[in-house]
């Protein structure tokens, strides 16, 4: 169980000074798929950079099964990564590259032999092991890193953008395998991605960085939908925005009538309305839902779906996408207007910035 | 014909302006070589191919005697001079920031800053003085002063390859447990190696072929190469001193040559 209280992080000093990471307060669990995911310069790699020690906090505490870890240096931390450069040694083997955190140790030549077959083995990569690593592809490159980082048998194993490098199709695999390796070994691991896709379908958890904070921390399906603020539902999936105002459990979409809601009781005043696409119901009136209707602007055909952007009696925009299904409605045409309904249950009020900034 | 980008090759006239230059550069070279398999003792008059004035100047004494005080003092001085510019090019791109490094820079290539006469009657001045009063007249005096110029030559090739080894690869080491002393034995000594033997090799020709410095410095008596040949140019020019200086030379090419094919070695 890792404990990070507080942890902040500014490099520089004085006008110069640049908070990477502001206060961040979480615990990752014991054999926890852990992510942190958010838009680039967010302060994900230095949070990895903190715990695996190559940087020290300019405040807040980590705490490693109860001990604090500030004072060790990063040669002793039970804590393995694997860079997103990969990072193998180049004039080392496969082999070499794996026994070396084993060897540097200094385990017992027989236990090192013995654990570089294991994990070479567990990465498929045994009909490799002596070829120098530099003549490797990168999909061999990441599974022999993986290898090397898994051998000294880590308490966490910190992953920074391990599978940006890779092609579409590699990187699918590589998802599904280290999925498969995490859940087997019961490890814990902390995984930084940019891409919210591989966050989604991998993590126990998410936790979404922005400017150095902690957004959100939640289960993927908590995250899509309750996000915790518009930032987090702007970044995890597509979302449309309708502004509104919320009084006395009843929440007033702009230009429409009142309805009660349960989610507005919490709330006074001007909100912002996020509708996931796929929740809003294209050419029917349904039930319990906001009516309304749109003019189609453009249908974009995704394969499984078909996106379809429409513009409300009011002005706003909307993004709809209707499911591609074997009977669906082909019938949508653009310039056409069509009636929506927009479910009371997926409507989600987030907290409106600009109603709190003034 | 305009996408075509620009080359100097298309420029009118380049052509012969580069065939002119290499004759400049290698023609003299290449009659030495000559003139050094040469039977005939007299230059200009060719009497045919012999390797006789070669077989002359390995049994000459004084040309043994040269030639490996030669080899004595290039080896040792490269050694040290790439000691010294290995520390000086990790503390440069290693560890912190260090104050001062334009500085450094500075002292390092002193050697190609200051002429080389300033540098050698300098050197002369301090040295006599020393000899003076420790009464040793051996060949450490050249060793340390061809040490000083050999510096900045053992240290380019040393800091070529650690500005472009990638420096993940010793985080990634401490990351595995490594201490320091432990990565930079198994890590980046072993990126390191090809240049530092770069730099030893041409330390050592810098030092092999230097005259100047050598003149000045050397206790009487004692003779490098160059400034043994030097000597034996006053007195007659023979076709020996042809085959010495074919000898020097293909001394120093295949050292240039060697180090060449390591630096262009990837990391
Ligand atoms: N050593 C440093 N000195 C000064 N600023 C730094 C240093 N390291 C990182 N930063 C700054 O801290 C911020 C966060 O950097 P970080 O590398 O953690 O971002 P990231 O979330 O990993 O981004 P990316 O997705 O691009 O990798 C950036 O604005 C960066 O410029
Ligand atoms: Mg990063």
């Amino acid at each position: 169980m890792l404990e990070i209280k507080s942890l902040s992080k500014t490099f520089g000093a004085g006008v110069a000074a640049y908070h990477a990471l502001r206060s961040v307060d979480v615990t990752v669990a014991e054999g926890e798929f852990f992510t942190l995911l958010g838009p680039s310069g967010c302060g994900k790699t230095t949070l990895l950079r903190l715990i695996a020690g190559f940087e020290q906090p300019t405040g807040g505490q980590l705490v490693l099964d109860g001990q604090d870890i500030a004072a060790i240096p990063p040669s002793r931390r039970p804590v393995n990564t694997v860079f997103q450069s990969y990072a193998l040694f180049p004039h080392m083997t496969v082999a070499q590259n794996v026994a070396f955190g084993l060897e540097a140790r200094g385990t017992a030549p027989g236990d090192v032999a013995r654990r570089v077959d294991e994990m070479l083995q567990l990465v498929q990569m045994d009909h490799l092991r002596d070829r120098k690593s530099a003549a490797l592809s990168g999909g061999q490159q990441q599974r022999v890193a993986l290898a090397r980082a898994l051998a000294p048998r880590p308490r966490i194993l910190l992953l920074d953008e391990p599978l940006s490098a890779l092609d579409l199709k590699l990187r699918k695999e590589m998802q599904a395998e280290l999925k498969r390796l995490q859940r087997e070994m019961g490890l814990t691991f902390i995984f930084v991605t940019h891409d919210q896709d591989e966050a989604l379908t991998m993590s126990d958890r998410i936790a979404v960085m922005e400017g150095g904070r902690l957004q959100q921390v939640a289960t993927p399906r908590d995250l899509y939908d309750h996000p915790a603020n518009r930032f987090v539902a702007g970044f995890i999936g597509e979302t449309n925005f309708l502004p509104g105002r919320a009084a006395e459990g009843q929440l007033r979409l702009d230009g429409f009538a009142p309805v009660a809601l349960a989610e507005a009781k919490a709330v006074n005043g001007a909100v912002t309305v996020m509708i996931r696409p796929e929740h809003i119901i294209v050419g029917r009136e349904a039930p319990d839902c906001v009516q309304t209707s749109g003019q189609i602007d453009e249908l974009v055909f995704f394969g499984t779906d078909t996106h379809v952007k429409l513009t409300l009696p009011g002005g706003a925009s909307l993004t709809a996408r209707a499911q591609n299904s074997l009977h669906s409605a082909t019938d949508l045409n653009p310039g056409q207007t069509v009636p929506l309904s927009l479910p009371y249950d997926a409507l989600r009020i987030l907290p409106d910035e600009a109603a709190h900034a003034v | 014909m305009s996408k075509r980008k620009f080359s100097v090759r298309h420029v009118p006239g380049a052509a012969p302006i580069a065939i002119v230059t290499f004759v400049a550069l290698y023609a003299p070279v290449l009659i030495l070589i000559a003139n050094a398999f040469n039977a005939g003792p007299v230059i200009g008059r060719w009497e045919g191919f012999s390797g006789r004035w070669f077989v002359a100047a390995i049994g000459n004494d004084a040309f043994r005697n040269a030639a490996l005080n030669s080899l004595i003092v290039a080896a040792l001085a490269a050694l040290i001079s790439t000691s010294l510019a290995t520390m000086a090019a990790l503390a440069i791109t290693r560890g912190r920031r260090l104050r001062g490094e334009g500085g450094i820079f500075v002292v390092l290539n002193q050697p190609l800053l200051v002429p080389e006469i300033v540098l050698a009657i300098a050197l002369m001045i301090v040295l006599a003085q020393i000899k003076q009063a420790t009464g040793y007249h051996g060949l450490g005096y050249l060793i340390v002063a061809h040490s000083t110029f050999c510096i900045p030559f053992a240290f380019m090739p040393i800091r070529a390859r650690l500005e472009g080894m990638d420096l993940t690869l010793e985080t990634a080491a401490m990351d595995l447990y490594a201490g320091r002393f432990y990565t930079f034995r198994r890590v980046t000594l072993p990126l390191l190696a090809p240049g530092i033997l770069a730099g030893f090799m041409l330390a050592f020709v810098v030092s092999l072929d230097n005259v100047v410095v050598s003149s000045f410095v050397k206790s009487p008596g004692q003779e490098t190469l160059p400034t043994y040949l030097m000597g034996e140019l006053r007195r007659n020019l023979s076709s020996e001193i042809y085959a010495i200086s074919a000898l020097l030379l293909f001394a120093s090419v295949t050292v240039v040559a060697a180090s060449w094919l390591i630096t262009r070695r990837k990391p």
